[in-house]
């Protein structure tokens, strides 16, 4: 994992907890340029979107998470709220 | 606390009896199948086996004494009808009847029935609603013009004060209050959220992108800030 990536990562996790979904959905997509087999990434991506209440997306981000780390319990629970909303 | 007798078990029946009883309402559940009884032991105060046209049976029950009635037997129309005219003879206060079609909502409303539903009808009305404004979580008519809508905040309004959009000036609507997914970063690195809710916001609370606005105002004015 190339440093840069990680960076990009650590900086989505930081601007997640602040609240600044936009900003952490670009980091990601940059992220994504470099990598795209991680479910850390996609897990973020989901997270973000669905705090934005972009329910069709954040489904999109878990369902990549799960096929990438089928065993991902909590990328499983996000999608099966956001299935059931 | 209110009591309430659920008759006929079936999805509808079932359902509404389980939601009550989590509502720690008291709950009798009675149906002519013991299976459907059997399925509902340990979930509800009481469940009977019992066939409800049996205006005896009914009585020897004390269902006279339940402030509300749910009558959950879409299929079988003529029961309904039977079970609906014996439970307000009876005296329960409150009887609310599953309808098949309208002629059957027209027959029971003339037995006596206070309100009639449409179980799948609503659930497809809210559907359609949902589909045709997904960014509207619920709305609440208020009057012939006015209303209360649960709405996920315009992009246009993140990172804005209250203040800053003038939504009274501007479009006539008043924010009652701000829902908010709070990210809560667990010890196994996953992420949950925790839900904040603003009551009767201030200029000076920002509106955060993904927020939920509850609003207040005419409906053509919540109709504007929707279109943003």
């Amino acid at each position: 994992m190339s440093e840069e990536y990680r960076d990009l990562i650590e900086l989505s996790d930081f601007y997640i907890l602040s609240q600044r979904y936009d900003e952490a959905i670009k980091i990601l997509k940059k992220a994504e340029k470099i990598r795209k087999t991680d479910p850390r990434l996609y897990y973020n991506l989901g997270i973000a979107y669905e705090a934005m209440n972009e329910a069709a997306e954040a489904r999109d981000a878990f369902r990549l998470v799960l096929k990438l780390d089928p065993a991902n319990k909590s990328a499983q629970e996000h999608l099966d709220r956001l299935i059931e909303e | 606390m209110a009591q309430f007798v659920v008759i006929g078990l079936g999805r509808f029946g079932s359902s509404i009896a389980r939601a009550l009883s989590e509502k720690n309402f008291e709950v009798l559940a009675i149906d002519r199948e013991e299976s459907q009884v059997k399925a509902m032991e340990g979930i509800v105060s009481q469940s009977v086996v019992l066939n409800a046209t049996d205006e005896k049976s009914l009585r020897e029950l004390g269902i006279g004494e339940f402030d509300t009635a749910i009558v959950s037997m879409g299929e079988t129309v003529e029961d309904s009808i039977m079970i609906t005219l014996t439970l307000k003879e009876l005296g329960v206060k409150q009887v609310i009847v599953k309808a098949k079609s309208e002629l059957h909502a027209k027959i029971l409303k003339k037995v006596g029935a206070d309100r009639i539903v449409f179980p799948e009808r609503e659930m497809a009305d809210r559907l359609a609603q949902s589909l045709a404004s997904p960014k509207i979580f619920d709305f609440i008519e208020v009057s012939e013009t006015y209303g209360i809508v649960e709405m996920v905040a315009p992009k246009k309004f993140a990172n804005k004060t209250l203040a800053d959009l003038k939504l009274r000036d501007k479009f006539g609507v008043s924010a009652v209050a701000i829902k908010r997914k709070i990210p809560v970063s667990k010890p196994d690195g996953s992420t949950d959220f925790k839900e904040e809710f603003v009551v009767g916001p201030g200029g000076g609370d920002e509106i955060i992108s993904g927020d939920v606005l509850i609003l207040l105002g005419r409906n053509l004015d919540i109709e504007k800030i929707r279109k943003l």
